[in-house]
């Protein structure tokens, strides 16, 4: 038997790397690169290149499972629905399905998500949400508001093209590691890169100029930016008054700011905030980068909405080179979101609250009824579990208890639930306190379209069967919905992306037969259009075509240091991990490589606290204590330490303090403090 | 003829180990060093022209094959002489030697195809203006000063 | 049986490794290497045909002849201090490279290094000439 190559999308990132699966007599025998995609060229980061080491891991979950005992017995799909109807069906019934919430997975497909929102809403419930609330909500609220869309701007290839490069709150290098061979690109024809980071990372080192800022200090950053931009002259007067509205409320709001105060907050000398203002606003495209360091903060909705304005005040919008770049992480939260997973949100970004969303989907679906949002977002489906407020939950591919923060709280608050049901592909820490777990299937063993941060809609093939009686996520969540009385019949992928062209109209013309290589990016509003890979280069779906300047003003972290706890804890990622850890702390390849949670300390900092290169310490917050393994480094400033949270711990630590309009923790600055174990 | 590396590219992921473990086995071929936290270089075999590891060699396994260092495994006992003849540590001994082979017998090395930030190649051209340094310099007259 | 010259063995892996039988133990612990020649009655003559140093010799088996056993100081590396090789190999390496290679830029006996600090010291050399920039400078100046 001959070996065949098909076509997939890593599952990992944001960036959507295409590769092929090699498969032999019916089993992923290796991986083959893929040059021709637009994005990686065939290249891989080392996620990508040890994805087999999970799609062939001898504990992915192979059988349904109910608790027994201290432990798990295997039962059959039949069974397995039947308790779902029973426990979800049951609350439904006796407390009314405004008490049932459920959690898509950004790591599903566009289908899935579809399905998993649409069986919520058609069980009356408005409570759905994806894990984009702990990431890229506030670029959903905040570029919504703005710009009219929310997101990526242009594509990741046209990075190249850019003259100046401001990367922010991101560290592309090690999460979306493809996107460096296009700025290389971009550096290589002159550009210059700036790169505001409170750590030295990795991708700082591609940085002409960094910009070390204290953690939670980006609106005062960019405020200042704007405000020299402003007084220097600098604005593109054209494009504001062509395409924007409030411009005159910002440049109010940024009189009397001083350089020397942004100086003091952000602890950046004023003589770079004046060249980097200079640099992004004189060059011919400037285009901004920007990931968890905006938007995990009680200010991201803030956060995302200052990166607009300096884009929008500098017309570094809607041409080549240009943008405005939310680095979107899971390779389908862009996905996710687009399909409506979203409390506040029904498919293509129709408001929940709004009427008329509600009469389109009544009809679209056929229902008798259909419950108006804004729902309860993923953290707070966890408080209301904790409070009774919810008492069953169905949760696929996420794993809160590792993810959000205060994780003590979550645990407790999941074991509060009547019912709780868990599809996943490995026993995670949420998993382990299910009453039913649901064996799902990963990227390679299901097809699908995914989409990746550049709005990309790719088609991911089956390459190999899911294991023992394991099904895809798109087969359980027909058979959930029908175990709760649904009609939920889907032949295939294919037949749920039909109803999607129909019901979301970015992806109106997206369908199947035209998804071949290179994908097609959204908008896409007829069969015959070409997609849309830079937004706004004519203005902006706002009234009047104008994007929405909006004053922000700086507010400081929720949670500073002081008193018992002096160090600022910031978090983070790493090369070869994955968000909370479930698929690559099982990879051999890359565990190994980063075996353990670790604490970065400034070199002087650990000295004062008697602390050693590889001691045991102990970390501290109001929430709870972690160990980690100290690393003593100078990439982190005096008072400030960083953690990964791909191991759990990290989590045990964070704060649950949240922004007020997206409601995304602000997991990048809590209060802390450190002492030697022993 | 080696793989090189643009060492202003390099951002430090790993992925060229990742791949050549996946590709090889064992513990791949290529160890990427970080350097006072500002710098990360991915040590490879440079295929030197004169090869030490080979005169080390007391079996054969390892020789020139033009401008290769080729490794016969079947000659190979293990002894452990050549990890300890190579000036820049990328030989290894588990129960046999490991080495890289330039991916003999594929289009291209694995890791100057996977390398996401184009950082890597074989022909010493890379892909930017800017001046590239090989991870080391190969020949006897060059090769360690 | 196995006889070993102890002037000659430079206590590699070879035997050990080759022996289908695995008779011959190696252990590195606490700085030492030490090898231990069981008694054997294969009669195959693996370990000898594949001795780097021609050390080993095939004996007609005898009960009271002890068994042969050598132990090695794993030598340190001039850097980092690890315990690394026995002399004997390190020795054998000497005579292979050519004496006017045998230093590296900085002017150390690199052979006397053990392969992880080779391999951080070529970074670092690498780093130094090679990055440019606003990190090329400060690499530099750290120095």
């Amino acid at each position: 038997m001959t070996m065949v190559r098909i076509p997939t999308v890593c599952p990992y990132c944001g960036a959507g790397c295409g590769f092929f699966v090699e498969v032999e007599k019916g089993r992923a025998a290796g991986i083959a690169y893929m040059p021709g995609h637009p994005v990686s060229e065939g290249s891989l980061c080392s996620k990508g290149n040890a994805a087999l080491e999970v799609l062939c891991h001898q504990e992915r979950l192979k059988s349904p499972l109910k608790r027994k005992g201290e432990g798990w017995a295997e039962i059959s799909w039949d069974e397995a629905a039947e308790m779902v109807a029973r426990g979800m069906g049951g609350t439904i019934k006796k407390d009314g399905p405004g008490k049932v919430a459920l959690l898509a997975s950004s790591k599903c497909t566009n289908e899935e998500n579809y399905l998993i929102e649409k069986l919520a809403r058609l069980l009356g419930t408005p409570h759905i949400d994806n894990c984009a609330r702990l990431c890229h909500a506030p670029s959903v609220v905040g570029l919504n508001r703005t710009l009219g869309a929310a997101g990526m701007t242009n594509p990741i290839p046209d990075i190249a093209d850019s003259q100046c490069i401001f990367i922010i709150g991101s560290n592309l290098a090690e999460n979306h590691p493809v996107i460096s061979r296009w700025i290389h690109r971009a550096r290589d024809r002159g550009a210059v890169v700036i790169v505001a980071d409170p750590r030295e990372t990795h991708t700082s080192w591609m940085a002409d100029q960094f910009l070390q800022l204290a953690p939670g200090t980006d609106v005062a950053l960019l405020n200042g930016m704007a405000q020299v931009i402003i007084e220097e002259g600098l604005i593109d007067e054209d494009y504001i008054a062509e395409r924007t509205r409030g411009f005159e409320e910002l440049s109010a709001s940024l009189k009397g700011l001083s350089i020397e105060r942004t100086a003091e907050i952000t602890g950046v000398p004023k003589e770079d905030i004046v060249r980097a203002a200079r640099y992004y606003a004189s060059s011919p495209a400037s285009t901004i980068l920007y990931s968890m360091g905006i938007t995990q903060h009680t200010t991201g909705t803030d956060n995302v909405q200052a990166v607009s304005n300096l884009a929008l005040i500098c017309g570094q919008i809607g041409r080549p080179g240009t943008g405005v770049m939310p680095l979107r992480g899971q390779n389908n939260v862009q996905g996710a979101c687009d399909m409506g997973a979203l409390a506040e949100f029904y498919p293509g970004y129709r408001r929940a609250d709004d009427p008329g969303t509600i009469e389109f989907f009544t009809s679209a679906w056929g229902a008798a009824a259909l419950p108006a949002g804004p729902g309860l977002t993923a953290t707070e489906m966890i408080g209301a579990a904790a409070s009774g407020g919810i008492k069953a939950m169905y949760i696929v591919g996420e794993d809160p208890a590792n993810s959000e923060p205060s994780s003590l709280s979550v645990k407790r608050a999941l074991e509060s639930l009547d019912f709780l049901v868990v599809q996943d592909i490995f026993m995670t820490a949420t998993a382990q306190l299910a009453d039913v777990v649901l064996p799902g299937a990963v990227w390679a063993e299901k097809e699908g379209s995914f989409t990746n941060t550049e709005r990309r809609v790719q088609w991911s093939s089956k390459a190999v069967d899911p294991p023992g009686c394991a099904l895809s996520d798109l087969e359980i969540v027909c058979i959930v919905g029908r175990s709760l009385g649904l009609d939920f019949s889907y032949p295939d992928a294919a037949s749920v992306l039909a109803e999607i062209n129909r019901t979301v109209p970015q992806y109106a013309g997206i369908t199947r037969e035209r998804l071949g290589e290179g994908g097609l990016v959204w908008p896409c509003p007829s069969p015959d259009h070409p997609g849309t890979p830079i937004l706004h280069t004519t203005g902006f779906r706002l009234p009047d075509g104008r994007a929405q300047i909006v004053p922000v003003p700086y507010r400081p972290a929720a949670e500073g240091p002081g008193g018992d706890y002096p160090l600022v804890l910031t978090t983070g990622r790493v090369a070869v991990h994955h968000n909370a850890g479930s698929m690559t702390r099982r990879s051999a390849s890359l565990i190994s490589r980063e075996p353990e949670l670790f604490v970065e300390i400034n070199t002087a900092d650990a000295q004062r606290l008697r602390i050693a290169d590889g001691d045991m310490v102990i970390v501290t917050t109001a929430r709870g204590e972690a160990q980690a393994s100290a690393r003593l480094t100078e990439r982190v400033k005096r008072g400030v330490v960083f953690m990964p949270f791909h191991f759990p711990g990290t989590n045990i630590l964070t704060t649950e303090a949240a922004d007020p309009e997206a409601r995304i923790p602000e997991f990048k600055v809590s209060a802390c403090k450190i002492t030697r174990r022993g | 003829m080696a793989v090189y590396v643009d060492i202003n590219r390099c951002i430090g992921c790993r992925s060229c180990e990742v791949a050549c473990q996946r590709v090889h086995g064992g513990s791949g071929h290529v160890r990427v060093s970080f350097v006072e936290g500002l710098a990360s270089v991915p040590i490879f075999c440079h295929h030197c022209e004169e090869a030490f590891c080979a005169a080390a060699c007391f079996s054969g396994a390892l020789h020139k094959e033009g401008d290769r260092t080729a490794f016969d495994v079947d000659k190979c006992t293990g002894c452990g002489l050549c990890a300890l003849a190579c000036p820049f540590g990328v030989v290894w001994t588990e129960k046999i030697a490991h080495k890289c082979d330039l991916c003999w017998g594929r289009t291209e090395p694995a890791c100057v195809a996977t390398c996401p930030a184009n950082a890597l190649s074989t022909d010493g051209e890379p892909p930017s203006r800017r001046s590239h340094v090989r991870a080391g310099r190969a020949g006897a007259s060059g090769c360690l000063r | 049986m196995i006889k070993v010259d102890p002037n000659l063995c430079i206590g590699c892996r070879s035997c050990s490794n080759v022996c289908p039988s695995q008779k011959i133990l190696r252990s590195d612990s606490e700085g030492i290497r030490r090898i231990l020649w069981n008694r054997c009655r294969e009669e195959c003559d693996l370990c000898v045909e594949f001795c780097p140093a021609k050390a080993l010799t095939l004996v007609p088996f005898d009960e009271l002849v002890p068994e042969p056993q050598l132990s090695f100081n794993l030598v340190s590396c001039r850097i980092c201090g690890s315990r690394y090789a026995p002399e004997p190999m390190l020795s054998r390496i000497e005579a292979a490279v050519p004496p006017d290679s045998q230093r590296d830029p900085e002017g150390r006996e690199w052979i006397r290094v053990c392969p992880a600090c080779r391999r951080r010291a070529e970074a670092q050399r690498a780093a130094r000439e090679g990055v440019s920039g606003r990190r090329g400078e400060a690499l530099r100046r750290g120095k």
